[in-house]
């Protein structure tokens, strides 16, 4: 059988690399009985569609950026909370936490978790050093979902919007002076073109989440099934390890092309973190009881 | 009846089009605020952050508006292109065989097409299904649009199926006097 | 070999719909159709709707009924007729004189227009009475007019570039950068081929009649101040860092409408008539647009596109092998589809081939906008000889003849980006 996975990133990012793999290891495990063909760059389904389209069955396998559901399922959105979960450690463990009630939410739809991965920390882009947060004043923030506009008027900066293909323009020409980025997405659009300073704030650990369709899943014998979930679950692990490998390479990349990468001052932190703790209680009013239950199990 | 039809058409590009003004003022306005907070930038050193939440959320929502629901009546007005080069070089006979067959094609794929984005737009109100910017705008309301302009194209096909099979000319081969317009036919 | 069979069938499916009147945009569903229900067992049904939506609700796209818009303005202002009167004294001692009206108002209008036709209309409706009143070769006319106007879409602002861009996720401003040394090459390459012709053929060029000074010519060229402004606004508005390229077409639809309000030639009727045009255009290019969407999913599906991928790239051709087979197939898949599905038919299919082979993407795509260029005045289906068509009321042949030697000048603009690269990338290098 074949099944065709469509995937939002091009196939030179570590999670497509991550998904190849646990493509191939399927095909080793069931004897090319499933083979996963692989759909990179949003050439099959457009991001936003991709869970839509693995809900209804029109693929049966997909993978997204977890926290793009977060205005349909709150609790999708919790990894990109500004400075809740910091570094890899607290990053598992909130997915520790979130598991159970993102699989509970996915069961309704008819969609089954395989894995998830983790980008690498996301750090401050700017053109001016950052020592303060006072520094943050004014200028014109990126933020493409409510969480980052809510978190640009907490520091006193200025949202604004850019859609992705237009970064590098907008930055260019003024129109956009910060973003909060991977190192990843850093590199992949050139940064050092029109930035100049990256400070490692690390301030959330979002996720990418490969999903299954369920009855698709149900259709399968018992030893595919198993094949899946076990090539799943090497590929989680495998993930994590590429992810922290990545956020190193790529700071170096940034470094080599003479970005100016800052470890931000504690005054600054301690300012980011309050703002931070501001959102997390904003936060629980959105999802009631499912929220308590998470960030309970996580602190 | 064929007033109301014509009305209808008429109506539903008229639709389409303040779609299109529509997206002309949002975006428009957004440039003009990102005027203001760069003469805030210049003369105070600080923006404003000025934006209208989700503008390009809700030009892309007018976009697939303006397109469907234009659909009849780009239709009736003969500017969807087709090549007639063969057919209008045959018999009258088997040119309406062709134009009844062309009209019957694109009626049976626009019900299809009908059909499928319905059942899209109830399993995304049943699921409640959001857009992702700062807005959270439920789906299924952009998504009616895209219905309803399909529903009045099948209308205006099937109404010049009609008028084919009754041995009458179809309506989308009228010219106006717009140049522009004798692009979409050949 | 089961693989070809199939895409052949394909092809001939795609090609007996279109012969047979069928729309192009209900061909590209119907074919695409064809092949998932045949071919796959996917749920079709579901995976149109899917792509109706995701393909039609676009920011990106956005832009495109608002450039169409703005022609539509600015052909029923008097801006076209001051561009003819501000452009003429000045072009008298050249050889061929007044049809230099038509590469230079195009040049200016493809500045400002995202669309071909939008151009060759524009112009054309200007500059063809005009010429034939002073008894200037029609042939010349119709073909610098079928030629440069195709500008329009290689020119910055640029919808074609905007679909690439959005199609391969390239920078579409670095993109509209990319466009302009070979826009200005065409330019210059159709302005020294009606130079050349005029040398030959002196006694077709009729005598001036009027002289004018300096002065008086200076006076004249005011009248081109409302068309300069137009374009330091759309233009303006990008780089002082207000607009994206996206937005500043909204920019260019406000100033042509002050532009024709100010000049007395804004009418509610013209209001009206100018909007529903361009809802009408803008309409049919989308609804083709989302006809290649389907049916690119559809091949994404049937997995054929890889394989014939997959095939280009196990015959290990060379850049320059590949790039004249992709010249050829461009041209003779432009002679029956319009730019736009050419190009959304195509990229998904060939970037895995072009990236491989090591071309550089930016550069490819204004490789494709020129084919894109060429296939507008090819016949059957070229967008530029139907507005001709309407403009002159000659038939379809005339007009291609005519446009042929301009077909050729934009095979030697290829044929020069080809071996001088940095005529496209050299400015987007600068960003
Ligand atoms: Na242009
Ligand atoms: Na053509």
């Amino acid at each position: 059988e074949t099944w065709n996975m469509p995937t939002p990133y091009p196939d030179t990012n570590f999670h497509t690399i991550n998904i190849n793999d646990f493509a191939k290891e399927i095909a080793a495990k069931t004897n090319n009985q499933l083979d996963i063909k692989v759909h990179s760059a949003g050439s099959l389904f457009k991001h936003p569609e991709i869970s839509k389209a693995v809900r209804s069955g029109q693929v049966p396998i997909g993978e997204f950026f977890m926290s793009l559901a977060n205005n349909e399922m709150p609790v999708f959105g919790l990894d990109a909370l500004p400075f809740l979960a910091t570094n890899y450690d607290e990053a598992k463990k909130l997915w520790d936490a979130q598991k159970p009630v993102a699989e509970a939410l996915l069961d309704q739809q008819g969609m089954m978790l395989l894995y998830s991965v983790a980008w690498p920390p996301q750090g401050l882009y700017t053109k001016k050093e950052i020592k303060t947060v006072d520094d943050l004043k004014g200028l014109k923030f990126r933020s493409y979902n409510a969480t980052l506009e809510k978190f640009a008027s907490a520091v006193g900066a200025a949202p604004t919007q850019v859609e992705a293909p237009d970064i590098a323009q907008a930055f260019s020409t003024g129109r956009v002076e910060a973003m909060i980025t991977s190192p990843s997405t850093g590199v992949d659009s050139k940064a050092w073109d029109f930035l100049d300073y990256y400070t490692d704030i690390q301030a959330w650990i979002p996720k990418n989440i490969v999903v299954v369709n369920k009855s698709a899943f149900r259709k399968l014998d018992k030893a595919t099934q198993e094949a899946i979930l076990a090539a799943a679950a090497s590929a989680e692990q495998r993930g994590w390890e590429l992810s922290k490998a990545e956020n190193t390479k790529q700071v170096q990349v940034l470094k080599d092309n003479g970005i100016k990468v800052i470890s931000p001052s504690p005054e600054l932190m301690s300012s980011l973190k309050a703002v931070g703790a501001t959102m997390l209680e904003d936060w629980k009013k959105t999802t009631g009881t499912d929220g308590e239950k998470i960030l309970k199990a996580y602190q | 009846m064929r007033a109301f039809l014509d009305r209808l058409y008429r109506l539903s590009g008229g639709l389409a089009a303040l779609f299109i003004v529509a997206i002309t003022l949002l975006v428009f306005a957004q440039v003009l605020l990102n005027l203001v907070d760069r003469l805030a930038k210049l003369f105070t050193g600080t923006a404003l952050g000025l934006t209208i939440p989700s503008y390009s959320d809700f030009t892309g929502f007018f976009l697939a508006a303006a397109s469907f629901l234009a659909l009849a009546y780009t239709l009736q007005a003969g500017e969807h292109i087709r090549i007639n080069l063969i057919t209008s070089r045959l018999p009258a006979r088997l040119q309406t065989l062709f134009e009844i067959s062309s009209v019957a094609i694109a009626l049976a794929l626009t019900l299809y097409m009908s059909g499928y984005m319905f059942l899209m737009v109830k399993e995304a109100w049943q699921y409640h299904d959001m857009s992702s910017g700062v807005i959270a705008m439920p789906l299924w309301i952009p998504q009616s649009s895209l219905v309803l302009g399909l529903a009045v194209l099948a209308l205006a096909l099937f109404d010049n199926l009609v008028l084919l099979i009754q041995g009458k000319p179809a309506r989308y081969t009228r010219t106006d006097n717009d140049p522009l317009a004798q692009r979409g036919g050949e | 070999m089961n693989e070809l069979y199939l895409t052949l069938l394909l092809l001939v499916v795609l090609l007996a719909f279109l012969s047979s009147g069928l729309w192009v945009a209900f061909s590209l569903l119907a074919v695409g159709w064809v092949a998932m229900a045949l071919f796959t067992d996917a749920p079709v049904g579901q995976i149109l709707a899917t792509t109706l939506w995701g393909s039609s609700n676009s920011w990106a796209l956005a832009s495109l009924p608002l450039f169409i818009w703005m022609g539509e303005i600015l052909f029923r202002s008097k801006m076209s007729e001051d561009l003819f009167t501000g452009l003429s004294p000045w072009l008298n001692k050249l050889p061929g004189r007044l049809l230099h009206v038509n590469i230079l108002g195009c040049g200016l209008f493809a500045a400002v227009s995202g669309s071909s036709a939008a151009t060759a209309m524009t112009v054309g409706k200007l500059t063809i009475p005009e010429l034939a009143k002073r008894n200037y070769p029609e042939q010349m006319a119709i073909g610098t007019l079928a030629g440069s106007a195709t500008l329009g879409l290689l020119i910055p602002p640029s919808i074609i570039l905007i679909v690439y861009g959005v199609a391969t996720e390239q920078s579409i401003a670095r993109l509209f950068i990319a466009g302009v040394l070979p826009g200005i090459l065409l330019l210059t390459l159709m302005a020294g081929f009606v130079i050349i012709w005029s040398l030959f053929h002196a006694q077709q060029i009729p005598a001036e009649t009027e002289q004018y000074n300096f002065t008086e010519k200076l006076k004249r060229s005011q009248r081109l101040i409302p068309v300069f402004l137009l374009i330091i606004g759309v233009i303006g508005s990008i780089y002082a860092g207000i607009a994206s390229p996206t937005d500043s077409a909204a920019v260019g639809v406000v100033l042509a409408l002050v532009i024709a309000w100010s000049s007395g030639s804004l009418s509610k009727e013209h209001f009206i008539a100018g909007l529903m045009g361009a809802t009408k255009t803008s309409c049919m290019i989308a609804f083709i647009l989302v006809g290649s969407a389907f049916l690119t999913m559809s091949m994404g599906f049937t997995g054929i596109p890889k394989l014939i991928a997959e095939w280009i790239g196990t015959l290990q051709l060379s850049t320059y092998t590949l790039l004249t087979a992709l010249a050829l197939f461009f041209i003779i898949l432009g002679c029956f589809l319009d730019g736009i599905s050419v190009v959304v038919l195509t990229t998904s299919v060939l970037m895995p081939v072009v990236t491989q082979a090591g071309i550089d993407i930016l550069w490819f795509g204004i490789f494709l906008v020129i084919l894109v260029e060429m296939a507008q005045i090819t016949p059957p289906v070229g967008f530029n000889l139907f507005v001709l068509q309407a403009l002159t009321g000659r038939n379809i042949w005339i007009i291609t003849k005519a446009a042929l030697p301009f077909f050729m000048v934009m095979l030697l603009a290829l044929l020069l980006i080809v071996i001088f690269p940095s005529i496209v990338t050299f400015l987007p290098n600068q960003m």
